[in-house]
């Protein structure tokens, strides 16, 4: 994996075997990060909970035992990009993408709403959720690319 | 204890107490709801709730989610599970469901009232 980065560009780095309980504590290391690069509040708090959503997805997913996000964030423009990688069975592969390909098209809140719909009728434990929400809550281009059994999932918000 | 008989839940960071000063119950959320799977908890707390304010004819539920802090997409899939409840209802058995949320919590401000859209009319957010 790499990350595209300039000199004026800040960006963490994290790598953890997917263990639900880290994600809490990478979503507090995420806000503190923030705290300290951007000055609004709003957005620290979306890009947190966007993180902690795709790395849900990430760890409950994974195949394999590594899990990376990457946080990079342009002062200049304040735009901050979240980049979470894991790798996965072809299953989950094709799930995440028919989940990605149903959400990424129409308006934000009719998506969100038609998928929370659709999750409280659901009888298998998951919510099939995090992408659509994602998606309303922080206005952000999200993006899916796979490459064999690697999954990269990118947001980015201005 | 409530009027409802309705345990508390204390699980893992979640705290969700059943609140009655006789005249309102106020079902009080509190803490981190980030569990892998939330609903293996709420779920049947929902359920029980559900049937009980139906037994007692309860017309109107508060909710309070001013001091949780997180609550995960699964979680979020709980609580429209127990909202999407009504839609079984006729218009005379429903209740009412008001959610309070903190307008210092962003998530709250984003993704509260779009529950307002799953069962029209029944849900108020303020």
């Amino acid at each position: 994996m790499s990350v595209d980065t300039t000199l004026t560009d800040g960006y963490i780095e994290l790598k953890f075997g997917p263990r639900w309980k880290y994600i809490a504590c990478v979503r507090g290391f995420i806000q503190n990060f923030l705290a300290i690069s951007i000055v609004d509040q709003s957005k620290a708090d979306k890009i947190a909970m966007a993180a902690s959503e795709l790395l849900e997805n990430a760890v409950k997913y994974a195949s394999r035992d590594d899990t990376h996000i990457v946080i990079k964030v342009s002062p200049a423009t304040e735009q901050i990009k979240i980049l979470v990688v894991n790798t996965a069975k072809q299953e989950s592969i094709n799930t995440l993408l028919s989940i990605y390909e149903k959400i990424s098209e129409g308006d934000p809140l009719q998506v969100y709403v038609t998928q929370m719909k659709e999750a409280a009728v659901r009888s298998d434990g998951k919510s099939h959720l995090g992408l659509a929400r994602i998606r309303y809550e922080t206005g952000g281009d999200l993006n899916v690319t796979v490459e064999k059994n690697e999954v990269q999932v990118s947001i980015a918000i201005g | 204890m409530n009027r409802l008989n309705i345990e508390n839940i204390h699980e893992d960071r979640m705290v969700v107490e059943v609140l009655d000063d006789n005249s309102n119950i106020t079902v009080k959320f509190k803490g981190d709801i980030d569990m892998e799977d939330p609903g293996l908890v709420l779920d049947p707390f929902f359920t029980t709730l559900h049937a009980k304010l139906l037994e007692h004819k309860v017309k109107e539920v508060n909710t309070d989610f001013k001091e949780l802090n997180f609550l995960n997409s699964s979680g979020i899939k709980a609580v429209a599970k127990w909202i999407m409840k009504l839609t079984e209802l006729t218009e005379a058995e429903r209740y009412s469901i008001r959610i309070q949320y903190n307008r210092d919590i962003t998530w709250q401000v984003t993704s509260l009232p779009t529950l307002n859209f799953l069962v029209p009319g029944v849900v108020k957010v303020e």
